[in-house]
């Protein structure tokens, strides 16, 4: 019977068992990509690796990540402490296993928040800024305030912004949030100003579509690539600001396990010889900063058509 | 002439910019909770003495008015007075302006001296070891942060190896500062004929300096390699090639046809490293700008957050006027 019906073409049941292969499909792509990009294997299975570590990080870590031991401070590596204590007597290996709960959650949120409020913003900016006077003046002035915004020194504004808000760990998400949605803003633009003067986009006027409807669904899914692409890059920088906030005294307060304090508190150390308090952070910081730069560069090669289609003949091929 | 008008257009706009940026943070930092006047005063001040200082200082008055009169006394080049130094922001910023230049400049200085050897040997070389390394590199060098590679710099060649000077400043403690004509150590070190000082300034400027030079060489190899490659790509460069000019001819032409958008990343990342600089500075214990800006945020110190925000953007606007310079140089199609 199945196999009767297999061999059987009936133009009904073709399309549900053809999205099947589809998704098959794709996910075959991708494995070959990786297998072609080895970096990008890398990167998926650094980030990967980060969000299993703090996910279990209760389970797997050896020490309470905020208990201090008064007794057993500034030891170096050893079987006991693989990364060593700090000068507190915290355990330095548990501490950076635990630190992706705050780093992870506030860069991820502030990238999103900024990503969810410039992307629209951008998008509607492209779309009106050719349609009549009150469009294109507006469009102007949220152009302006943007550039108004960029041009602060970025590492202050945020440090106001925390000072502002208050030291907490939703003002550092909203510090983020704000001085990173002027670059979706403009790339968004960018995007839909050329777009918004593709064929597909006038018949959709033509056929009477509203303007939000255009918006949303000829005009936004095409534009979203490049955004999509600086969403992971966005990411790794969000965690190198949040650190550098911690580490003037603006962001995460000790004992909080957190990169950037961690380096903070082991600096006088370093300049005495013990290294292991500031080392150990950075690395885990570096490591997943490269990750989240390798995904980005992963999703920036499959979005652009001239680098996919090189990266399929090659897949193909190999 | 064109050139003149083009750059008068320029200032037209950048000035309501600049109002701009001065009433954000002007705003922004009234927002700080922390009463100035209480701080100044200590713990133990009374009310009175408090409310006295508040109408001192001005502060009683409506923000709006506030403002006004902040951005007149700028105007007649008062930036106000600092009240953890108790010095005038212009003379804070003057000794410790040029500092952070120093530094910022050298650092990217290297960073060019890096970036675009490797960038452009990376894009003439498609496939090879040198593309990989610059590949890796350009992805390491924007996911290490920059205080953490300058403890790493200090532990080495401080601590372990001891070829390093202290990270405590910009000079010897033992040694006394030239007389300041440029703010640049080196510069001043020489004019006055202080070799001893030279050599100190010198040594001192080493590890910041190649921290941010590291760090900074990420952005502009990727941009030089991304660069050269699209424009060994372009119909100009393949017909160069096809009339069988040498390698290194073609390599010279595709390098000026690339050097204007390495230039205008040098000029952004030279205004974000003004500001960004400062956990290095923080590190070695500069004595910067940046630091400087910092500190007054965190104490509720107004006048030094404004007067550095105003300096660095007369700055970026300074380098963006001489990019466009350089790109009527550079680029024979805007010379028209």
């Amino acid at each position: 019977m199945s196999v009767e019906a297999a061999g059987v073409p009936s133009p009904g049941g073709r399309p549900l068992p053809g999205q099947e292969w589809r998704g098959a499909a794709s996910l075959r792509f991708f494995v070959a990509v990786l297998r072609n990009r080895p970096a990008f294997a890398l990167g998926y299975g650094i980030v990967a690796a980060v969000v299993v570590l703090t996910i279990l990080a209760p389970l797997i870590s050896p020490y309470d990540p905020i208990r201090a031991d008064p007794e057993a401070y500034l030891l170096p590596p050893s079987l006991a402490h693989p990364f060593g204590t700090d000068n507190t007597g915290m355990d330095i290996l548990t501490r950076v296993i635990y630190a992706p709960r705050i780093d992870l959650v506030i860069a991820i949120a502030g990238t999103l928040v900024s990503a969810l409020i410039g992307a629209p913003l951008g998008a509607a900016v492209g779309y009106y800024e050719g349609r009549g006077p009150i469009g294109r003046s507006l469009s102007v002035a949220v152009m302006r305030i943007a550039d108004v915004l960029q041009a602060f020194p970025v590492f202050v504004f945020a440090i106001c912004l925390v000072a502002v808000f208050g030291q907490s760990i939703s003002s550092i998400v909203a510090a983020i949030a704000f001085v990173n949605v002027p670059i979706y803003l403009r790339l968004m633009r960018s995007q839909v100003l050329s777009i918004r003067n593709m064929r597909y986009v006038e018949a959709a006027y033509i056929a009477g579509a509203s303007d939000a409807a255009i918006l949303a669904r000829h005009v936004i899914p095409n534009a979203l690539a490049p955004a999509l692409a600086q969403l992971s890059i966005n990411i790794g920088w969000s965690v190198l600001l949040t650190a550098g906030l911690s580490f003037v005294g603006a962001g995460v307060v000790a004992p909080t396990p957190e990169w950037g304090s961690m380096i903070a508190s082991g600096f006088q150390s370093v300049m005495t010889g013990q290294w292991w308090p500031s080392v150990f952070p950075g690395i885990a910081l570096g490591l997943t900063v490269f990750g989240f730069g390798l995904i980005g560069a992963s999703v920036e090669a499959l979005a652009d058509p001239v680098q996919r289609r090189a990266l399929v003949a090659r897949s193909r091929g190999g | 002439m064109q050139m003149l008008s083009y750059v008068g257009r320029r200032l037209l706009f950048v000035i309501p910019q600049l109002l701009g940026i001065v009433f954000i943070s002007f705003f922004l930092i009234k927002l700080i909770p922390g009463d100035p006047a209480v701080l100044m005063l200590g713990p133990n001040a009374t009310q009175a003495a408090v409310d006295r200082l508040r109408d001192d200082l001005g502060l009683t008055k409506p923000l709006v008015e506030q403002f006004a009169i902040y951005i007149g006394k700028v105007l007649q080049g008062d930036l106000g007075t600092s009240w953890q130094t108790t010095r005038p922001v212009l003379e804070d910023l003057a000794e410790r302006f040029p500092a952070t230049l120093e530094l910022v400049t050298l650092g990217l200085g290297l960073a060019l001296a890096i970036g675009i050897p490797l960038g452009v040997a990376a894009s003439m070389q498609r496939r090879g070891p040198v593309r990989k390394v610059a590949d890796y590199y350009g992805l390491l060098a924007g996911a290490i942060p920059d205080f953490w590679l300058a403890l790493v710099l200090i532990f080495v060649f401080y601590s372990l190896l001891g070829i390093a000077p202290a990270p405590l400043g910009r000079l010897d403690i033992t040694l006394i500062a030239p007389d300041a004509v440029t703010g640049s150590l080196l510069v001043d070190s020489l004019l006055a004929g202080d070799i001893e000082a030279f050599r100190s300034a010198a040594s001192q400027l080493v590890l910041p300096v190649l921290t941010l030079g590291l760090v900074n060489a990420g952005p502009i190899l990727k941009m030089t390699q991304s660069t050269m490659d699209r424009t060994l790509a372009s119909d100009f460069m393949r017909y160069a090639e096809m009339s069988g000019l040498p390698r290194r001819v073609i390599r010279r032409q595709a390098i000026r046809a690339s050097l204007p958008s390495v230039i205008t990343l040098v000029s952004v990342l030279f205004s974000v490293t003004i500001g960004g600089a400062v956990l290095v500075e923080i590190v070695f214990g500069w004595g910067g700008a940046g630091q400087y800006a910092v500190q007054g945020v965190l104490n509720a110190d107004i006048n030094p957050v404004l007067g550095f925000v105003i300096f660095s953007a007369l700055l970026s606007l300074a380098i963006y006027l001489v990019v466009d310079l350089l790109y009527f140089a550079l680029d024979p199609r805007i010379r028209g």
